[in-house]
């Protein structure tokens, strides 16, 4: 990371989170199990740059962004947002630092009053948080709606009015607006047609440019991952399975699960199409009834038989690149891995 | 016998709405030939979902109406079918399955009630021999455990496992087309790549013809034969799935194609994020006539010409048609 000085510490640091979701049953619903949704995942994120999330449904994604906006309280671990520690604070507490990290939500539309006009959602922030009032409110808004590529006097038009890109940049611009470190972006472009999509993606990336943002980038697309990204974590079931910079992820992964996901995304290149190496065959099981061991065990060609049993830890296997499977240990050898020894 | 097992011409579908008559579907042609598949792609609405519901009549006629055109299906015309020779062609010769399969699939019934029901419907059969026939199918699509999976409800399947059992269920009376509307764009990426070999396989196996929806590139890609690019209700250029990667030719295919983010092209130094090349604007509104190229206002070649004038297709020949007026800047400039 260019912008990153070696001494500055990240702005974001997440420690050994987990989120159970408990499951009650019965007659008297009692807790009968949990639903590990998140089950011990640490990173950090620097000033000015990305980390990708991506997984596939179920995986946990989701709930790590929800928990670190602690709009989900941590059953374990600790979020610390620019050097404090927000893991255990309550509501009221939570308040003041709020302003710190905002977010961006997949579907803006379902995120905004109807009956407001739009420049009123973008403002309301700024009036929340007691940064400006009336007038100055006013200009600051429609300096945003400048600065988000929307024209200033679409202040007055209520959210219907706009279309589903524009609309992301409503989004944008309120998160924008209390001056953030963090913005937790969850699927942000997921439901945008692609030539709308590359609007906001460049939008993302000169803001986080312009203001040394930090994103928490949650997504289930590789393809928008390896762009916007310059870490990215795979998670599969509730665990991060690997962690590096996305050169060497999509150079050299090396858990199996990443190869698999990245084997199966579609390119647009009639070429490729007879090139899959394999295609990972069964169903994600349910994180409610996850398999012992490494939980990817059951869909694994390379699988032997301690994944069955033991968790791997992720570990840094090479610089920076740090990977959660039995078959990778440290100072391995990165080449494809042979079905089962 | 035509080579082709379904021919659309000049077909136009409207609606009408508060804001006036939308043209979901203005002067779109095309043909499927026996065995093939065809991929028809494009942004929210284009559409490309219209079309497809166009072919099997489903368009609500409270809103909605085939107002011209002409759709032919081994050589029968089906505009002005009646309702019930085309309830005996749905789900028989011509299938289709869509996006989410838990909002197709009736959730009282068991899988295999559902299917053997189409079977029973279209083969007269009995129920005995269609519950086979179910089984077969389940078989036939890779589900495990296909005679006990018979008696689940939809709700105790995953969602590849119910876009499995739609697959079989429009499958089960040997369909020649079978229209698959962005059948993969809920499931994710493993699964996807399993639905998509799938379907491929199956194609090879029973010679159906597939037309595939999709708003993604990279599933037209590795998956069709011949694509259909739409753009505000109209077909902007059709080419061979290779001719239109390497050689796209209309401005809108161009800009598609330089707008998504790539995975397959060699990795770029860590830290660098070459910008995305925008198209810039929306997309007109349907509910005006569009008197030039719908694609101008938005285009880098448009001149005065394509606002308003409307350009035909053009064709430059090996089964490659645009509709664009500069077609010749276009393909001297880099793509």
């Amino acid at each position: 990371m260019s912008s990153q000085s070696a001494s500055e510490r990240p702005v974001l640091e997440v420690e050994g989170l987990v989120k159970h979701f408990p499951i009650h049953g019965g007659l008297l619903q009692r807790r009968v199990g949990a639903v590990k949704a998140v089950d011990g995942v640490s990173f950090t994120i620097a000033r000015g740059e990305t980390l990708g999330l991506v997984g596939e449904s179920g995986c946990g994604k989701s709930t790590i962004g929800k928990t670190v906006l602690k709009l989900v309280e941590p059953t374990a671990g600790r979020i610390v947002l620019a050097g404090e520690d927000i893991s255990s604070l309550k509501p009221g507490a939570m308040w003041a630092h709020r302003r710190r990290i905002q977010t961006i939500f997949q579907d803006p539309y379902s995120s905004m009053n109807p009956r407001l006009p739009s420049g009123t959602i973008v403002g309301e922030p700024l009036e929340n948080f007691g940064l400006s009032s009336g007038r100055d409110t006013a200009d600051r808004v429609a300096r945003l709606f400048e600065r988000v590529g929307l024209r200033p006097d679409a202040m007055r038009k209520y959210a219907h009015e706009f279309s589903g890109g524009q609309r992301q940049r409503l989004g944008i611009a309120k998160a924008l607006s209390v001056n953030p470190d963090v913005i937790v972006a969850d699927e942000p472009v997921s439901a945008l047609d692609v030539s709308v999509q590359a609007q906001v993606l460049n939008l993302l990336i000169d803001l986080q440019e312009e203001f040394r943002l930090a994103y928490l980038f949650i997504s289930h697309d590789l393809a928008v991952m390896r762009h916007i990204s310059h870490r990215i974590a795979v998670m599969y079931l509730g665990r991060i399975v690997e962690l590096t910079d996305k050169r060497s992820l999509f150079m050299r992964p090396l858990h199996p699960y990443t190869e698999a996901l990245l084997s199966a995304a579609t390119a647009p290149d009639p070429k490729r199409r007879r090139q899959r190496k394999h295609i990972v065959q069964g169903d994600v099981p349910s994180p409610a009834n996850p398999p012992p061991g490494c939980h990817f065990h059951t869909r694994c060609p390379y699988a032997i038989a301690d994944c069955k049993v033991i968790a791997p830890p992720l570990i840094e296997v090479a610089e920076g690149h740090h990977v959660a499977c039995l078959r990778r240990p440290v100072g391995g050898d990165p080449g494809p891995l042979s079905v089962s020894s | 016998m035509s080579a082709n097992i379904l021919e659309v011409r000049d077909l136009q579908t409207q609606f009408n709405t508060l804001d006036g008559v939308v043209r979901a579907v203005d002067g779109v042609s095309f043909d499927l030939a026996r065995g093939e598949t065809l991929g028809i792609v494009g942004e929210s609405g284009c559409g490309k979902s219209v079309t497809a519901l166009s072919i099997l009549r489903l368009i609500p006629p409270e809103t909605g109406r085939i107002a011209a055109g002409s759709i032919k299906f081994e050589g029968e015309e089906l505009t002005t079918l009646g309702e019930e020779e085309m309830k005996r062609l749905r789900g028989h010769r011509i299938s289709m399955i869509f996006q989410e399969p838990m909002t197709s699939l009736n959730p009282v019934l068991t899988v295999g009630t559902q299917i053997a029901e189409n079977v029973v419907r279209h083969m007269g059969v009995p129920w005995r021999a269609a519950r086979e026939r179910a089984c077969e199918m389940l078989d036939l699509v890779r589900i495990a455990d296909a005679r006990r999976r018979l008696d689940e409800y939809p709700h105790q399947l995953s969602g590849g496992m119910r876009q499995r059992v739609m697959i079989a269920m429009a499958l089960s009376c040997d369909p020649q087309v079978l229209i698959a509307d962005e059948p993969t764009t809920a499931l994710d990426v493993t699964i996807q790549a399993q639905i998509l070999q799938l379907m491929l396989e199956l194609k090879e196996k029973t010679g159906t013809a597939i037309v595939l929806i999709t708003h993604d590139l990279g599933v037209v890609a590795e998956t069709t034969e011949r694509v259909v690019v739409m753009y505000a209700g109209r077909k902007v250029e059709e080419a061979p799935v290779e001719a239109l990667f390497t050689e796209p030719l209309h401005p809108y295919t161009r800009g598609l194609m330089r707008a998504i983010p790539r995975l397959d092209i060699e990795a770029d130094a860590a830290g660098t994020r070459p910008r995305l090349q925008e198209i810039p604007g929306l997309v007109p509104r349907l509910t005006q006539p569009i008197p030039g190229c719908a694609f101008a206002p938005r285009c880098g070649f448009a001149t005065g010409r394509c606002a308003v004038e409307s350009p035909p297709l053009l064709d430059v020949g090996a089964g490659h048609t645009v509709a664009c007026w500069e077609v010749d800047r276009v393909r001297a400039s880099a793509l």
